[in-house]
């Protein structure tokens, strides 16, 4: 009987590129959602045997949560694989890949899926040049910023006014101050273009 | 002397937050430039679950990291993730939490509702909760499903917040509801969409569902448990044995910047400013405010000797742990190990070296205090601030 697995990936490209190494490795997907997915109506829905889904995600929590719930759902692979794969814990720490797995699957197979997440993972890495999320607030800052001298030049205001008045925007139409800054600058920018 | 200090300055260090309000006092740690005034280069990493913290902490990616309470003691126990003894000598913040259920919930709630509107927070709460209980029977015999609530994360204080809250009503967590975990950001959401029927969460996730008008609030977290540990500062006992100095300087730059949170509500405003500029949380201003706010939100950073360790208080979620069959070691061991992980005499160094005075227990009994109290101090009485819980309960440890 083969193993069941389910994929949590916002990224497309690198799921189909691990539901295709998995099933030449012999397992079976289910299937891949999303991070906004109901992750623990999935569990009961699907019963998946195992679970692997990218460590930056959210969604984690919930599958902790089962783990430590119930007999019949995934458990944390760092559990199983303590004692025998130190090594492979941290190399699919490292490759930002989080593996759930139900207490009777063989510790062979558990290791040999998360080998092929792992390479799945690196393989995929190496190719994009993402964004890591200290990064993505860095520039998150930046453009929040670059907002405020914007509208301190255009508006005449100073700083303390110019941030008041993005806040008031941004209070307004219910976004966070980078997301409005986001607006504020492409609107500023076409404007200069045209 | 440490070898992990090199010319005035110590190695750069990493630390792990989550997107969430009571991250402030690591945030204005290094924006306010409290960590660089104590010789540290900190670069704070945003991630995006408590287990990742975890992990990320347990594989040394990281050296120290805002915790759930219970999270340093279940690392140290082996019951979560790989087990790694870690320790905490430092409590970030207090409150925060509160319980909201949907707008359909609470409606048919209202119709058991006997206390009103002006009734304090502590009736309020028993009595949504005793009213829940009803609602819960009703739906019962018309044959309807367990209602949905949801927490954060296993090893979290909101999951043994929400079950004291339900248990005071005589309600079985595990009978009479379906409990889950969802991770905060997609709380609000989940409750709009009619997949959860409430939830147990930290600020500003309550707020927002509120001002939405999708839910409604119907316990703050300070009814449960008044002054209640919600974030600690963990590391892993062997980063802090090898590098002791770089963990007092840490210990000083935190409690400096809590102090300084609670010094003044502009500080808190420069600091919620911090928190939206930067990205660290992709909520609107106005919410991160609000939290923040010392009239609006009930967080605290310092003031009463808020950052004490006591041991007692995560020996009180322990408790709450075996109560309800999630921790079944025996009880020496879980106590031994408590005192291996909650570490007084490290936050009494770093207090002491910044002329704070600090309590001289180590354990005290939790509960009954309905008003300010004091504590014995090395250098005299100091002022604590009440601990009450919801049903009058005294933890004795």
């Amino acid at each position: 009987m083969s193993v069941r697995v389910l994929i949590v990936d916002d990224r497309p490209a690198r799921s189909h590129h691990l539901e295709q190494a998995l099933i030449e490795a012999g397992f079976e997907v289910i299937m891949t959602v999303h991070r906004d997915d109901d992750l623990h109506d999935q569990l009961d829905r699907l019963q998946p045997d195992a679970v692997i889904i990218d460590a930056e995600l959210p969604g984690r929590d919930t599958l902790e949560y089962l783990g430590h719930v119930g007999r019949r759902y995934p458990r944390p692979m760092i559990m199983l694989a303590d004692q025998d794969a130190p090594e492979l814990t941290r190399s699919a720490a490292e490759a930002g890949v989080s593996t759930y797995a139900v207490a009777s699957l063989q510790p062979a197979l558990v290791r040999s899926m998360i080998n092929v997440a792992i390479a799945s993972f690196e393989q995929h890495s190496a190719l994009r040049h993402e964004l890591t999320r200290t990064r993505e607030s860095i520039n998150q800052r930046r453009r929040v910023d670059r907002a405020k001298t914007l509208i301190m030049e255009r508006r005449g205001m100073n700083e303390q006014e110019a941030y008041q008045y993005l806040r008031k925007l941004a209070m307004d139409r219910r976004l966070s101050m980078h997301e409005l800054a986001g607006e504020v600058l492409t609107v500023l920018d076409r404007e200069t273009k045209s | 002397m440490s070898a992990d200090k090199t010319g005035g300055n110590f190695a750069p260090l990493t630390l792990g937050i989550l997107p969430l309000i009571d991250a402030a006092p690591l945030v204005a740690a290094l924006h306010g430039g409290f960590f660089e005034r104590e010789g540290l280069a900190v670069r704070l990493k945003v991630e995006g679950s408590w287990a990742s913290l975890r992990d990320k902490l347990q594989v040394g990616a990281i050296q120290g990291a805002q915790l759930l309470p219970l999270m340093p003691l279940a690392s140290s126990l082996g019951l979560d993730g790989r087990t790694t003894p870690m320790l905490s000598a430092l409590t970030l913040s207090r409150n925060g939490n509160a319980i909201t259920l949907s707008r359909e919930v609470a409606d048919a709630m209202a119709d058991y509702r006997r206390c009103d509107a002006g009734a304090g927070a502590r009736e309020q709460a028993l009595d949504a909760a005793r009213a829940l209980a009803r609602l819960i029977a009703a739906r019962r015999a018309d044959g309807l499903p367990p209602l949905r609530l949801a927490n954060v994360y296993p090893f979290s204080s909101h999951r043994y917040q929400l079950r004291y809250w339900l248990a005071s009503a005589g309600l079985d967590p595990d009978r009479d509801l379906s409990l889950r975990v969802v991770p905060p950001p997609a709380m609000v959401e989940q409750l709009a969409e009619g997949r959860i029927d409430g939830y147990c969460v930290g600020a500003p996730w309550n707020d927002i569902a509120a001002r939405r008008g999708i839910g409604e609030i119907v316990a703050q977290g300070a009814a449960i448990w008044e002054g209640a540990q919600e974030k600690v500062f963990g590391v892993c006992r062997d980063w802090q044995e090898a590098h002791r100095e770089a963990y007092h300087a840490l210990l000083r730059a935190l409690l400096a910047a809590c102090r300084w949170l609670d010094e003044d509500n502009n500080h808190r405003q420069q600091t919620a400013r911090w928190l939206s500029d930067g990205g660290y949380l992709n909520v609107a201003p106005e919410d991160i405010e609000a939290s923040l706010d010392r009239q609006r939100g009930d967080i605290i950073f310092f003031d009463g000797v808020a950052n004490f360790p006591w041991r007692s208080q995560t020996a009180w979620y322990a408790a709450q742990m075996r109560r309800w069959g999630h921790l079944a070691m025996d009880p020496d061991r879980v106590k031994a190990e408590i005192e291996d992980t909650l570490r007084p005499d490290l936050y009494r160094r770093a207090a002491h070296s910044m002329g704070l005075d600090a309590p001289i227990a180590d354990w005290r009994c939790e509960g009954g205090h309905g008003a300010p109290w004091h504590t014995e101090g090395a250098h005299g009485p100091l002022g604590m601030l009440p601990d009450r819980f919801l049903d009058d309960a005294i933890f004795t440890p």
